[in-house]
């Protein structure tokens, strides 16, 4: 072989390598820990606090790897309905806040805007507030989100 | 310093390769719009100096962060100042690569045999904004946290990658330490070594090329 030869194969190995590295690396910074995340539900209130009319914010918070998680829903109530929204806004995932006066939800980060149905009436968001399933049992309500 | 410094150089030779780079003449026509680079520059060195001192004292955990940011600012000696100098310096180094951005192109000074160095300063824009949005987390304050939330959200929005880079990014599913300090090593490693290698690019075309005539 010829040390042209031998030289361009000892390069060609060396981004073969490099190339190697480099995905190895990429899985690397891949957290382990990712997992799909399971839906739950959580206890909210007793029937009795469901609101009679309007909106309402209502905090609670759940156990996640051993750390305290709050979170915040929505609960809007209709006629004999009640829908549960998810604070989180669709745009870029900040959280939104019920202006009572307006009667519209707002994300403080872009500006988006909801109805009290969820559904967009202003603003950056592609997709309405995110409905949250609200399970009745024994007088008291829970929250079906994602843990 | 002259003697001391001679004695350094007959043993260094670090003046002679210089000379042509430090005794060089000015182009005719230059003005003071062709300061701003190494304006930019003069930040940079700042944020380097700085943030090497703000690094003494930060803890990038879940816990201390805050907590340290507040005892930077109101119980170490000068803290607020350094602490103040580096958020300066590094929004006034965003603007000054601007203006001098804006220097170049009305001169077309990124023309050829320049468009390689252009390249250049745009990737060195790029990373001084990575450094920007790295270090705005640090603090760990609810702006902070807000500001991460949403500005890795938009990671999740490149087609087929988008979820590999968002979790990737924040080192798990939401923003936590682990975001911290993944955070951190990008702000006071990674992204300083890649500006240092792009700026000692930057200048080496620049000594190489010259200084493009004015229009």
């Amino acid at each position: 072989m010829k040390r042209r030869d031998f030289l361009k194969k000892v390069i060609k190995a060396f981004f073969l390598t490099l190339t190697a590295f480099i995905f190895s690396a990429s899985i690397y910074i891949y957290p382990s820990n990712i997992r799909k995340r399971r839906f739950h539900y959580i206890y909210l209130m007793d029937e009795d606090d469901l609101p009679k009319k309007g909106v309402r914010k209502i905090e609670f918070h759940y156990e996640r790897e051993h750390r305290i998680v709050n979170s915040r829903v929505f609960v809007v109530a209709g006629n004999d309905k009640f829908t549960a929204f998810s604070p989180v806004c669709t745009h870029l995932g900040c959280l939104v806040n019920w202006d009572n006066n307006k009667k519209e939800f707002l994300c403080p980060c872009h500006g988006g805007k909801y109805n009290a149905s969820g559904e967009v009436i202003a603003g950056p968001p592609p997709k309405p507030l995110t409905r949250l399933p609200l399970e009745i049992k024994d007088g008291k309500v829970y929250v079906g989100i994602k843990v | 310093m002259g003697k001391i410094f001679d004695w350094i150089d007959s043993h260094f030779g670090v003046k002679e390769p210089h000379k042509r780079f430090l005794q060089r003449t000015i182009p005719p026509n230059v003005n003071y719009s062709y300061c701003l680079g190494g304006i930019a520059f003069t930040y940079f060195l700042m944020l380097a100096f700085t943030g090497l001192l703000l690094s003494i004292y930060y803890v990038p955990s879940e816990k201390e962060a805050f907590k340290s940011i507040i005892a930077i600012t109101n119980e170490v000696t000068l803290g607020w100042f350094i602490r103040s100098l580096h958020k300066w310096s590094a929004n006034l180094f965003i603007v000054f690569i601007i203006f001098h951005a804006i220097r170049v192109f009305i001169h077309k000074a990124y023309k050829p045999p320049r468009e390689l160095n252009w390249m250049a300063g745009v990737l060195g824009f790029v990373v001084a904004m990575a450094s920007g949005f790295t270090g705005y987390l640090l603090p760990w304050d609810q702006k902070a946290y807000w500001a991460t939330e949403v500005g890795t959200s938009m990671f999740g929005t490149v087609p087929l990658i988008g979820d590999y880079l968002i979790y990737a990014v924040r080192g798990g599913l939401d923003i936590n330490g682990t975001t911290l300090i993944r955070f951190y090593s990008l702000h006071v490693l990674y992204l300083p070594i890649s500006m240092v290698i792009i700026l000692w690019a930057h200048f080496h075309m620049v000594k190489r090329q010259g200084i493009a005539k004015r229009l």
